[in-house]
């Protein structure tokens, strides 16, 4: 055990302090790579931790690309939304073909022969292999009117001329289920987000005020949480649009699902922001604040929220699937959005019948985007989540 | 703890009347009533409706008198015990309810143990195995359990078993045993259709309960706690039992509370598109065609079981977790 | 009607033979023992007999079970409805033929004598009499508790009561001061007027009969809140679920609700036979299983079912057809017999002055009419198999002329534009819609019931050929309760739905359908009100032609002669074809029937029509039977 010398005493005057300028980096020296992750932002540090995760940000690439989609959609689509080809009902999928007889003359569907079958009533398909159809990149196809304001008719891809290109079939009315399909992502992909919004404000603005006010204020919403939370989901939601006026505008009931599915959804939401938001108002930092005369809305926007605004965000992405499978499975009870509202849930709704799965299966295709779109967001969220608390 | 209880309880009137009251509204609000729905329809299939036995129900069921009248009368009778009549099927509302209740529990009651039994293994392997192929591999089997709608996956195994295995489309048995006594015939019909909506509605509830098994153990193999012990020699299995399984098991608690109402409501989409006899298909109609009384009493009946699970689940919580206890609140 | 049929040759011939007869097999065990009386006992003295003579009808064997599919319990009522025993019944010629009855005495459409057949009883084996129709008269129709709105509307004529006289224990007579032609269809219908009750039964749930206090008690104690109550609910002859109730059908139901399956079993005292005295139905029994909608298809196409149609769509026979030779069955298509399978309504009441001025021109309605192309929609929904037409009879009618299918049903949209051009809607908006006379753009809005992809695809094809026209439609789907209150506000512009109920008429039949009687009607709400409440809601038609419409209409209520009548429906006819009031599109639909592989006497080409016809009721689902021992 050395012996430590003890300071001596201040009345014995013999302080030495430099006077040279400090420079901290000689007391500890950084690695590059350290410097990067001490100096860096929260943010940040959470974008690094989440690359780590592979399989999240493969997700969100594909969700980037989905939602991306769906601003190009009338570009990206073979055809338009209605249009329909009476001689190609029900027809199966055409496969995209690069060899013909052994030449490569780039991507091309062969033509569809049609047969009535008048014993069974079918309507048989069967591909010509003696004439190639090629398609046509960025070319001229069916009008549409881009977003709704451009009359345009350049697409990504067309059939050749006077052919079909129906990847993935089409149904009863002969129009193309590809197109639907991509069509459909635009309802059933901002359905969820829209109505995320909604619900995260609501649980903001409610959970953060009952979080900070406490006493009744904290109790009438208490109540309140529990008397939705009470609500059995599926009935309230099938009573709830059963309610909306079906001679509403499709935009209205499309907004109206969304607002049926985010009020019951931001219950969650605001307990969470309560619980911590009644933790987090007695550390001092808040008292200083409010000491120093921040206002609540400033003290709970500025100071506290954003001490667990990850969490939320995680959180509130883990919700996205449970709305989209909501509408969908709205839709196909035939009681969410209805034709000539295009979702993913309305053509599945088609695909109800034993005819479709025994005879037209390729109806069912739209259930393999749903699919997707909530692995993708459960692995975006899982990866987001992981991301939040970077200091762990 | 008895005063916490007593407290509880009185609470629980306020909300439940609030609940009637918002059900109530919910079910009056689209246009019409049963009987204009019942004639609508009626007409909607060429036939054509004794006016004079409609006119006569309506004032019968008081479905002319004002919309306040008819929420106490319905109120009032349910705090009689007279739960209200269905004008679908004409009867008592808890005779229709109860009829099918049996089935809906038997169904529940398999999906929730076919769901722990499935999950338990799997959540503590993937937390214990963590980023093993195994772990990967099951969880995107999980994933994949939430992802798939449910219910197309019912739609396409209903009709895969009709054709693989023979089994008749939709219910659940054979037929000829419906309204039978039970016999060994019966009981394999019942078992032969069953296990088609037990894999669908468990798929997601596994799912879910792998990743938040997994979830919470995970949190809690990282705590001091558990290094302590392995430091000290416990074996590994040890550890894992004794400890952080238990604390994991917490949210199990917590959802006993709400599996009640599920229990009781049974997956509704997809026991509508299996056609099974159970709550669910039940509920929906009721709500389409405006059956008042049967639609109102049955979704007041799953609120009070939330209400009252929510409680259960607390009581639960306090009882098993000090912590709680000590600290004087519930932290959920 | 028709009078006393010439039976009387084989009634004697029966007579005789009944002694002989067998007994049905599942009835022989309960008449060895005592518990039913044998077969003589049991027929009236003088049965139906049912002996259809088309290709193919053979007298059966007895025996099995027919198994068929529903969708709600409250379908078991369809069980009445196939059985089809009537006091007067439309054959499979749809002509009125005495079932229950014995006979009718029809005097000038006003007094009509009522013979019962001798010896008739009730499904419980107690005597079917006149008593039972007094005690309807008396206790049920003109009981202020029971009715109190007064008798049904086909018993009244301009309001007025009938008189009615019981003459002996087996006859009975209504008698009116005006004609009444909606007696003998009313009591002919699928859904018919029941103008006798099983008295013996029923009294014991009357008031009058056991005193007020007990009658309230019992209801009390059954749960029902008076007496009144619980009377309504076991008096349910239709509805076919109260298995206590005593009945005519052919089959009893035996299963309270509620229930997945029905089962329903030989009514022993069924007053039908064969020619050679056998006793009907064949059929021992029929399950009736309920199940989801959507799933009949499926399980039918299993093989589940012996006889099914109801809840079975065309576009279901592909798959149908597929699976037939597996599962031992065979589908046949029937003919719809509507007279259009989706007509659009332009509703002549609307509130609109400048759309109701637009409705109310010919020119329009012809416009529209020519702007339909039948012929892609018979492609795309009927597979090419029906028959492009206007909203008119069909041709099995004996009242069809082909220029009533062709008028104004061609698809011409350059006569259709010069149509609208000439109406004066020649301005255009930049989107090539043409302008209303208030400059509006013309919007369509046709109000759909909103439950039939049928509809929604017609509709969608409409709409890409009127656009040709300068007219933009937009299809809005409502609830049903709401789509009717709207066409009725005078809201609603156009509406669709399916066309003539009726499009196999005969000239004895009501052509109430063709002129302004109702307010169910969507073609003039109003102008139908006008007449149902007689004169005192509503409005009066103002267009000329339908002003003529009501005029023949009321002839053939007074008419007397089938010539008479036959020429006032051709004139209606006629009015309608060059008016356009309705707009067909196609007709002609087919309708699957799956029947087992060995049930005969299904007709392979039969009409499916609810009123007249009952769907199977006038095919004698009764004498269907299965060809194989020990089903």
């Amino acid at each position: 055990m050395s012996t430590l010398e003890l300071p001596r005493k201040a009345s014995e005057g013999d302080h030495f302090v430099s006077t040279e300028p400090f420079d901290p980096g000689s007391a500890m020296r950084l690695t590059p790579e350290q410097e990067r992750f001490y100096l860096a932002s929260q943010w940040k540090l959470m974008w690094w931790k989440f690359l780590r995760h592979r399989v999240a940000v493969v997700s969100g690439v594909i969700l980037l690309l989905m939602y991306g989609s769906t601003v190009v959609t009338e570009f990206l689509a073979p055809y338009n939304l209605h249009s329909r080809h009476t001689d190609f009902i029900y027809a199966s999928p055409q496969r995209v073909h690069l060899f013909h007889d052994g030449h490569f003359i780039g991507p091309f569907v062969y033509a569809q022969t049609k047969r009535l079958d008048m014993t069974n009533l079918r309507r048989i398909y069967t591909p010509d292999r003696s004439e190639p159809r090629r398609l046509r990149f960025f070319c001229a196809g069916d009008p549409y009117r881009f977003w709704g304001l451009v009359d345009m008719s350049f697409h990504f891809v067309c059939p050749a001329q006077n052919g079909t290109l129906f990847l993935l079939g089409t149904d009863r009315l002969g129009r193309d289920m590809l197109s639907r399909i991509l069509y459909g992502a635009r309802i059933s992909l901002t359905i969820g987000l829209i109505g995320i919004a909604l619900s995260f404000t609501l649980g903001l603005v409610i959970g953060g005020i009952a979080g900070y006010y406490g006493g009744w204020v904290d109790m009438t919403v208490q109540r309140l949480i529990e008397i939705i939370r009470s609500f059995p989901e599926l009935p309230l939601w099938m009573a709830l649009s059963a309610v909306l006026p079906v001679t509403w505008s499709p935009i209205l009931i499309y907004f109206g699902i969304t607002a049926i599915l985010a009020l019951l959804d931001w219950t969650g939401l605001a307990r969470a922001v309560r619980s911590k938001l009644l933790a987090l108002r007695e550390e001092d930092y808040t008292t200083a604040a409010r000491l120093m005369g921040a206002k609540p809305a400033r003290i709970i926007g500025r100071h506290l929220l954003p001490g667990f605004m990850s969490h939320l965000i995680a959180s509130a992405t883990l919700s996205i699937p449970g709305m989209i499978l909501g509408e969908t499975a709205l839709s196909f009870l035939g009681i969410g959005l209805r034709p000539p509202i295009t979702s993913w849930g309305v053509l599945l709704n088609d695909a109800q019948n034993i005819n479709v799965v025994a005879l037209y299966p390729w109806l069912m295709l739209p259930v393999v985007p749903v699919i997707v779109v909530i692995l993708a967001f459960n692995f975006f969220g899982d990866g987001l989540r992981d991301a939040a608390d970077p200091y762990r | 703890m008895l005063q916490y209880i007593g407290k509880r309880l009185l609470m629980m009137i306020p909300t439940l009347f609030a609940i009637s009251l918002i059900v109530f509204t919910i079910i009056q609000l689209p246009p019409g009533n049963y009987l204009e729905s019942y004639i609508a329809e009626l007409e909607a299939q060429g036939e054509s409706v004794d006016q004079q036995k409609v006119a006569f129900l309506r004032e019968y069921y008081g479905l002319d008198k004002p919309l306040p009248e008819q929420y106490v009368r319905w109120v009032g009778g349910m705090l009689h015990g007279d739960f209200g009549y269905s004008f679908e099927f004409n009867m008592p509302v808890t005779k229709v309810i109860g009829d099918r209740m049996l089935l809906t529990i038997i169904v529940s009651f398999a999906t929730i143990l076919f769901t722990w039994a499935i999950a338990f293994p799997i959540g503590i392997y993937s937390a214990t195995h963590q980023y093993s192929w195994g772990d990967y591999g099951l969880s995107l089997l999980g994933f994949l359990g939430i992802a798939i709608p449910n219910f197309m996956l019912a739609l396409v195994m209903m009709y895969v078993a009709n054709v693989l295995f023979g089994t008749t489309i939709g219910g659940l048995m054979d037929p000829q045993y419906i309204g039978q006594p039970w016999t060994w015939a019966k009981i394999k019909s019942v078992l032969e259709h069953s296990w088609i909506p037990v894999i669908v509605i468990g798929a997601s509830g596994t799912a879910g309960m792998i990743r938040r098994l997994r979830a919470n153990l995970l949190d809690e193999l990282q705590k001091q706690y558990v290094v302590t012990a392995r430091a000290k020699g416990l074996p590994p299995r040890k550890v894992l039992r004794k400890y952080p399984l238990r604390m994991a098991l917490n949210f199990f608690i917590s959802d006993i509370g709400s599996l009640l109402p599920h229990i009781i409501s049974g997956a509704e989409i997809t026991a509508i598109v299996l056609s099974l006899p159970t709550t669910g298909p039940m509920l929906l109609n009721a709500l389409k065609s405006q059956d008042m009384y049967l639609a109102g009493t049955f979704l007041m009946f799953l609120a009070a079981l939330i209400v009252i699970g929510v409680l259960i689940s607390d009581l639960a919580l306090v009882a098993l977790d000090p912590r709680i206890r000590l600290s004087g609140g519930v932290a959920r | 009607m028709r009078g006393v049929l010439g039976v009387g040759l084989l009634l004697a011939m029966l007579i005789a033979s009944a002694a002989f007869a067998e007994e049905p097999p599942s009835l022989a065990a309960d008449v060895a023992s005592g518990k039913l009386p044998p077969l003589a006992q049991r027929l009236p003295k003088t049965p139906c007999v049912v002996d259809i003579a088309w290709p193919g009808w053979a007298t059966g064997r007895y025996g099995g079970e027919l198994r068929m599919l529903m969708a709600k319990d409250r379908d078991i009522r369809m069980m009445v409805v196939y059985g089809y025993a009537r006091l007067v019944g439309y054959d499979e010629h749809l002509h009125l033929k005495p079932d229950i009855l014995q006979s009718l005495d029809n005097d000038g459409n006003r007094i009509f004598t009522l013979h019962l057949r001798p010896g008739h009883k009730w499904s419980d084996g107690q005597p079917f009499t006149a008593d039972d129709f007094r005690y309807y008269w008396e206790d049920v129709a003109n009981n202020k508790d029971l009715s109190p709105f007064g008798l049904p509307r086909a018993l009244l004529v301009d309001n007025r009561r009938p008189k009615f006289e019981v003459l002996d224990a087996t006859t009975v007579r209504y008698s009116w001061d005006e004609p009444n032609p909606q007696f003998l269809s009313a009591l002919a219908a699928p859904s018919p007027l029941f103008i006798y009750r099983p008295a013996h039964y029923l009294k014991q749930f009357h008031a009058r009969y056991v005193g007020l206090e007990k009658a309230n008690a019992r209801a009390v104690a059954a749960g029902s809140r008076n007496w009144a109550g619980l009377y309504q609910k076991v008096d349910e002859q239709f509805r076919n679920d109260n298995p206590d109730l005593p009945t005519l059908e052919p089959w009893i139901n035996t299963t309270p609700l509620p229930t997945t399956r029905f089962v329903l079993v030989r009514n022993p005292y069924f007053h039908r036979v064969d020619r050679m005295g056998r006793q009907l139905p064949y059929i021992d029994r029929v399950i009736v299983g309920i199940t989801d909608d959507k799933l009949i298809p499926a399980r039918t196409g299993a093989g589940n079912v012996d006889l099914q149609t109801r809840y079975l769509r065309f576009d279901n026979y592909t798959f149908l057809k597929q699976a037939e030779s597996r599962n031992h069955y065979r589908v046949y298509l029937w003919e719809k017999a509507l007279g259009s399978q989706v007509a659009l309504y332009p509703n002549l009441n609307v509130d609109d002055p400048v759309w109701r001025t637009l409705m109310r021109d010919v020119r329009f309605r012809r416009a529209l009419s020519l702007g339909i192309d039948r012929h892609e929609i018979n492609e795309v929904v009927y597979f090419g198999l029906g028959q492009e037409s206007a909203n008119t009879v069909l041709p099995r009618s004996p009242l069809f002329r082909p220029q009533f299918r062709t008028a104004w049903s061609a698809f011409d949209p350059k006569r259709a534009n010069a149509l609208l051009d000439a109406i004066g809607l020649t301005k255009r908006d930049e989107n090539g819609i043409r302008l209303l006379p208030d400059g509006r753009p013309m919007e369509l809005i046709i109000d759909t019931a909103g439950e039939s992809s049928e509809e929604t695809d017609v509709l969608e094809l409409i709409r890409d050929t009127w656009r040709q026209l300068g007219i933009a439609m937009f299809a809005r789907p409502s609830q049903r309760e709401v789509f009717r209150k709207r066409v009725f506000s005078g809201k609603s512009m156009m509406s669709v739905f399916y066309g003539l109920s009726n499009g196999v008429p005969t000239p004895e039949m009501s052509p109430a359908e063709l002129a302004p009687t109702t307010q169910e009607q969507l073609e003039w709400p109003m102008w139908g009100q006008y007449y149902e409440q007689n004169r005192r809601g509503g409005e009066k038609p103002t267009l000329p032609d339908v002003e003529e419409l009501v005029q023949l209409y009321q002839e053939w209520r007074r008419s007397t002669s089938d010539d008479e009548r036959e020429r006032v429906w051709l004139r209606m006819l006629t009015i309608h074809a060059d008016q356009v009031y309705t707009i067909g599109t196609v007709t002609h639909a087919l309708q699957p029937v799956v029947v087992s592989d060995d049930l005969r006497n299904v007709p392979s080409d039969g009409i499916y029509s609810w009123d007249p016809g009952a769907y199977f009721g006038m095919y004698h689902v009764d004498a269907f039977w299965f060809d194989s021992e020990g089903r």
